[in-house]
């Protein structure tokens, strides 16, 4: 069986008309391949390739999280200071205390309960 | 077409001139060929690109003395079959889950003339069936060449054209389909 035999005239007068068109490349469509190409070879030899695409999909979530936890720990290690019994405001204003005022707000030494009092009450 | 064996040694050697040469050369016979299965031409050019590139990566399988003209038609033919298969995959999904146009539709679709009805049901074919008919009636290949092309047996083309066709047949409404 062949077209004839169907005698589908709007067959074949289509298969005669689709035998004239076709496109032809244009004068820079080598240069577009090349270029592909191109881009294509270095891609396979991973030049555009970033930390991120070279690791496997599956590892990529535990690495992140290992990253982030990583720079937590760098963050808490720069603002929160090294003594424990000094806040961050008190480091902070650290520098701009004079002696003085150091020994005032750092001294440990309390008075006792009757020495304040003294020192409380109204002179006479 | 005449080919240039030793144009196929220096592009396995990494030859960027060579592989330049012979899209220059064979750039021509691929858009002719992609365009038998597709009407636009950026996809015929999107296609073509492709050819090439797949022809690059591969290049160190082509043999010089093999018929490089009937390889890269093979290529380009498979290429086609591929992005025909997607395109039919996304309209059928499309028709499937994608929104309802015919319901918002004012006017009546333009009932298309003889030939469009022609290209319509060419379209409506699977492309397995499709492949080998545009070949034999378009490209006017032999059988022979259609079964080199395809990578089938001539037995297995002879029986794809005549699928097609019946189907066509079907399609159009056999002989009667003349007068419409």
């Amino acid at each position: 069986m062949d077209l004839k035999g169907i005698a589908n005239k709007p067959m074949k007068k289509f298969f005669e008309s689709e035998r004239n068109r076709f496109f032809e490349p244009d004068a820079f469509f080598t240069q577009r391949v090349m270029a592909q190409s191109d881009a294509a070879k270095k891609t396979a030899h991973g030049q555009d390739f970033g930390f991120w695409d070279i690791l496997p999909s599956s590892t990529r979530p535990v690495l992140a999280l290992a990253v982030v936890l990583i720079l937590c720990f760098v963050v808490v290690e720069i603002f929160i200071p090294q003594y424990p019994q000094r806040g961050m405001v008190e480091s902070f204003l650290a520098p701009e205390q004079s002696p003085v005022e150091s020994f005032l707000y750092t001294d440990i030494d309390v008075p006792s309960q009757d020495l304040l009092q003294q020192l409380i009450e109204p002179e006479d | 077409m005449e080919f240039d064996r030793e144009l196929i040694v220096r592009a396995q050697n990494g030859d960027r001139s060579a592989h330049e040469a012979i899209v220059n050369q064979y750039s021509a016979m691929v858009f002719r060929l992609v365009s038998r299965f597709f009407r636009n031409r950026e996809d015929v050019e999107d296609i073509a690109q492709d050819v090439f590139l797949k022809l690059f990566a591969r290049i160190d399988q082509v043999r010089p003395d093999e018929n490089f003209p009937g390889w890269l038609a093979r290529v380009t033919v498979n290429t086609c079959y591929d992005e025909l298969r997607k395109t039919r995959r996304r309209k059928e999904a499309l028709e499937t889950y994608g929104p309802e146009i015919a319901g918002g539709q004012t006017t009546a679709p333009r009932e298309p003339d003889s030939l469009g009805r022609a290209r319509l049901a060419l379209q409506r074919l699977d492309p397995k069936l499709r492949i080998p008919l545009v070949l034999k009636e378009v490209e006017e290949m032999s059988v022979e060449e259609i079964a080199k092309t395809m990578g089938l047996t001539q037995t297995n083309v002879k029986v794809r054209l005549f699928r097609a066709r019946k189907k066509l047949q079907a399609m159009l409404g056999g002989p009667e389909g003349d007068s419409q």
